[in-house]
């Protein structure tokens, strides 16, 4: 816990141009998040890996993403993640107090990032509504 | 700089008096999430269990505090606790009869604590416990877990843990009542023969082994075993081992097996329709099969162990195609989710009843089939279009209870559910309805109970759109629009109805009458529409609604009188985000917002949007007394503006006589200059000099008289004159009384300052002398002075010796009242007195 009550900032990726910071806004917690690949040219399927201690039970797990540009909303997108019958992921179901790593491909299409800086909020929540984790990334692309 | 020692210390003290005063409750820092129910201690730093929370607590969360050793009867002073919460408490150390006294304990939860010793008797006293959630605790072997004497558990999840073996104690066999064990994620390899013999016996177990690195099970493992579930997913790291490892389940009879993998976790490359093979030797009710890559193309004798199963799931599977399905399959249940089917399937399996066609992209368009049985079909999420909908030629059956056809491209209402009028649940949401308000689609629908046709892009303009649903329960079609944007009367037939959604339909209108026949309903949505009133009069017949939902519309207000039908039943009323008015024309609207705030979602957030002043203020804020201050400012206006306009008038009239009153001030306490004003018709002139002058200026005693010929100064203002020279310096005043002066205006007026002046001055100074008999009527013209002469005595001149003497002495005498002597004046009423004696 920062000591002015803000998670630092860390760096997801940085290479080529491409830059990717992200901080916690989740106030019980920080997570670590590492993207490979990290290339203006995203490829399909980007790898990722994601570390956290779960503060709630995931039976059911949303994520709501919002990116925005120059302070204006450009994209709103909810999805699940993990659902009750046939859970696609192996963490899905996994309890609070666990510890939870994922090392694996993101389901994204490959596509190109103009230049630019971007804000993306990302926040992950469970069937009760309740965070699981939440992060303010910022891309900055040059 | 450091404060010296003591005062610090002073100021601890003070603080901490400070803070024993706020903390009013024991159970702090904890939560109280149910008053002597539900404490939350969650990540408080605690080492200890804090002691102030009440002993009635049922549910206790201690996660994330460092308690690393649990004592001996830790808890004891929570008798009554049901769930207890000790997730990430970097417990290490676990002594005997730690959980003594909890009998009425029915979860446990150990997740994430890195055990090392469990003492052998941790769990006693735990009479009841039911749940016993211990994953990711360090537990590398079921031998030594202490859990035999826990004959009431049903749930035991010991997932993610270091267990290398499935072999299960021979406690097992005590934990009779044992329904679910959760042993995925742990490191097991090999399933031999003896290992779950304990199991034989427990027909109603679901057991998970998920994401163990299965490579062995020994034939006859399973053998003559009945379990309820085995879920094998992320088992088994190629085509092979999982094909030799099903084998290793023959003889299994269980109720639902799930094979497959994880999205994240895939090892089974080139998986082929011979891994299954091994199923014919077991026994299966529901089979179940997730993401596997690599599925063959044909699936030609892939089924062909599951023909007697009952229900089949396929989900995330790359099916292309389920042509070639074995005749004789006896499957009542079939679920292809995310399949990637490329055709809409042309199934023909008479036994099916459930029929689960989700969400695969492939299929572009829907074609007839023929499954007479069939009571439940899903084919929501495909993209698909109907060209025509619906009717029992489209399925074959008159059996259909549900269907759901939400999530597609466009559906044309073709038919109105020829012979499919069973239906109980009928789901339209965000496909394209066309044709659906151009006749009675659902009239042949008399036991629907539920419709949704929400976001159908449907335009209502046919009153008879929902004629014939006499038993709906629940109508939603939130997101559609109606004719000229007002609600009429489409709800006649359904008195049946408990919950409507009108959300986001564009209304501005509610026709009068549309409710009167909903006499059951509890829910109305009637959020993000366009209406700027709350028509209060509309839900009159509403008598057993409780929720209304008028968020995000553009209501201003509502009127007063109306208010007072709505509903009585309510018990959630929502009015958030709408753009209130909070000006006083709306007093008795924002009044009734305030008196039902307790049924009023958010209402302390509840902001005005108008007038300008009031912009951004809190509704419940507004103040009536802010209204009366406005009426008291508006009254006290109008009555200050009619007093002012009297004054500005009075003013007007009698400036000069408010000239006097102010001369009177300023010259008041000055001496007389006259002793008589002298007021008279310049007609009267002649008498006036000759007679009034000659006696009384040169009689004794010689009185002074103003006279306006004489006296008036040149080139001040007649009025002015009147005032200053006349009255003011006048003690007396001799009003000449004649026909001539009534009838003049100057003299007439001289008379009035005259009158006001002796108001004034309170003294007696005014003295009438009549110079001619006057005509009464002539008189009565002014009337002021008619009844003053009537009241006051007055002189009347009469030419005649003994009538002037008379005249002159009474004159003289009423003069001479007030007079301050001078010695001059000394002298005049000695000369007086002289002539006086001649007189006589």
């Amino acid at each position: 816990w920062g000591g002015d009550g803000v998670w630092p900032t860390h760096t997801a990726c940085r290479k080529e141009g491409l830059e990717v910071l992200y901080q916690s806004c989740d106030p019980v917690q920080d997570f670590g998040l590492s993207i490979d690949q990290c290339s203006k040219h995203i490829q399909p399927k980007v790898r990722i890996r994601f570390g956290i201690i779960l503060r709630e039970d995931i039976r059911e797990l949303y994520l709501d993403i919002a990116l925005m540009s120059k302070g204006a909303s450009v994209l709103n997108y909810s999805f699940p993640i993990c659902e009750v019958d046939l859970p696609k992921f192996s963490f899905c179901g996994r309890k609070k107090g666990e510890q939870i790593y994922y090392a694996g491909p993101v389901n994204n299409p490959g596509f190109e990032i103009y230049e630019g800086k971007y804000q993306i909020l990302l926040e992950l929540y469970n069937e009760k509504r309740a965070t699981v984790a939440c992060a303010n990334a910022t891309v900055i692309c040059s | 700089m450091t404060p010296p020692p003591r005062r610090l210390a002073g100021t601890l003290i003070l603080a901490m008096a400070f803070l024993a005063c706020v903390r009013a409750d024991g159970w702090e820092p904890c939560v109280q999430v149910v008053p002597n129910i539900t404490y939350v201690c969650m990540e408080l730093n605690l080492s200890k269990v804090p002691s102030g929370i009440p002993s009635s607590a049922k549910h206790l969360d201690l996660s994330f505090n460092p308690l690393r050793v649990l004592a001996r009867r830790s808890f004891s002073s929570f008798p009554e606790l049901q769930v207890l919460d000790l997730s990430r408490c970097e417990i290490q150390d676990i002594k005997d009869d730690a959980f003594w006294g909890l009998d009425y304990l029915s979860t446990l939860i150990l997740t994430g604590n890195p055990i090392q010793n469990l003492a052998p008797g941790t769990f006693s006293g735990l009479l009841s416990l039911q749940k016993l959630v211990a994953v990711e605790i360090n537990l590398s072997s079921l031998e030594n877990f202490p859990i035999r004497h826990l004959r009431t558990l049903k749930e035991l999840n010991i997932a993610h843990n270091l267990i290398h073996s499935l072999k299960l104690p021979e406690y097992f066999s005590n934990l009779s009542n044992l329904g679910y064990l959760d042993l995925s994620n742990n490191k097991i390899q090999e399933i031999h023969h003896k290992d779950l013999h304990v199991l034989h016996d427990k027909p109603n177990l679901s057991l998970d082994l998920s994401l163990n690195p299965i490579d062995f099970i020994q034939p006859g493992a399973f053998d003559k075993m009945r379990l309820q579930g085995l879920t094998l997913r992320s088992n088994f790291d190629s085509a092979h081992v999982m094909k030799t490892c099903i084998y290793g389940l023959t003889g299994l009879e269980v109720h639902q097996l799930v094979l497959g993998e994880f999205k994240n976790e895939r090892y089974v490359q080139e998986f082929d329709k011979s891994a299954l093979e091994g199923l014919c030797n077991l026994t299966i009710s529901e089979f179940r099969l997730a993401y596997l890559d690599d599925f063959p193309k044909n699936i030609n004798g892939f089924f062909k162990c599951l023909v007697n199963a009952s229900a089949v799931s396929l989900a995330n599977l790359y099916i292309q195609s389920l042509e070639g399905l074995p005749n004789d399959l006896q499957w009542q249940s079939l679920e292809l989710v995310k399949c990637k089917v490329n055709q809409f399937p042309m199934l023909e399996l008479p036994s099916l009843k459930r029929y689960v066609f989700t969400a695969n992209r492939g299929a572009i368009s829907f074609s007839e089939f023929e499954l007479k049985n069939l009571e439940f079909l899903d084919l929501s999420r495909n993209g698909m279009s109907f060209k025509g909908c619906c009717s029992q030629r489209d399925m074959g059956t008159t059996s259909l209870k549900y269907l759901d056809l939400s999530f597609n491209d466009v559906v044309t209402m073709s038919s109105n559910f020829l012979g499919l009028e069973l239906l109980e649940h009928l789901d339209f949401q965000h496909s394209t309805l066309k044709q659906a308000s151009e006749f009675s689609v659902f009239l042949s629908l008399s036991k629907l109970l539920y419709l949704d046709i929400s976001y159908t892009h449907t335009e209502v303009a046919f009153h008879g759109i929902f004629s014939g649903l006499v038993s709906l329960q629940v109508l939603k079609m939130a997101g559609n629009s109606f004719k000229g944007n007002a609600l009429s009367g489409i709800f006649t037939d359904l008195t049946n109805l408990t919950f409507l959604d009108l959300s986001m339909c564009q209304l501005e209108y509610v026709s009068q009458g549309v409710f009167d026949s909903l006499l059951k309903l509890q829910f109305l949505n009637m959020s993000h529409n366009k209406f700027i009133s709350l028509d209060a009069f509309s839900f009159k017949p509403l008598h057993t609604l409780q929720i209304l939902d008028f968020s995000f519309n553009k209501i201003v207000s509502s009127n007063g009188q109306e208010l007072q039908h709505f509903p009585s039943n309510l018990t959630v009323l929502n009015l958030t985000q709408n753009p209130f008015d909070c000006s006083c024309k709306h007093q008795s609207f924002l009044q009734w917002i305030k008196d039902q705030r307790q049924l009023l979602v958010d209402a302390k957030n509840l902001e005005c949007v108008m007038p300008p002043d009031m912009e951004g203020k809190l509704v419940l804020s507004f103040s009536n007394t802010t209204c009366q201050i406005t009426k008291v400012i508006i009254i006290v206006t109008v009555v200050s503006v009619a007093v002012v306009s009297v004054i500005v008038g009075l003013v007007y009239k009698f400036y000069f006589h408010l000239m006097l009153l102010a001369g009177c001030k300023r010259y008041g306490r000055g001496e007389n200059i006259y002793d008589a004003f002298v007021i008279y018709s310049s007609q009267d002139e002649d008498w006036v000099r000759n007679e009034l002058v000659k006696n009384l200026e040169e009689g004794v005693p010689p009185f002074r008289l103003c006279l306006h010929y004489r006296d008036f100064i040149p080139g001040v203002a007649i009025a002015a004159n009147i005032i200053q020279e006349g009255f003011h310096k006048s003690r007396k005043v001799i009003v000449v009384v004649s026909r001539h002066f009534i009838q003049s205006r100057w003299c007439i007026f001289e008379y009035e300052i005259a009158q006001t002046w002796q108001f004034l001055s309170s003294r007696s100074g005014i003295i009438f002398v009549v110079l001619q008999k006057l005509e009464k009527s002539l008189l009565r013209q002014q009337v002021e002075l008619y009844r003053l002469l009537s009241r006051n005595t007055y002189l009347e001149w009469e030419d005649n010796v003994l009538g002037r003497h008379i005249f002159w002495r009474r004159l003289r005498k009423a003069l001479m009242d007030g007079k301050a002597w001078t010695l001059e004046g000394t002298a005049g009423v000695e000369n007086s007195q002289q002539e006086t004696t001649a007189l006589t």
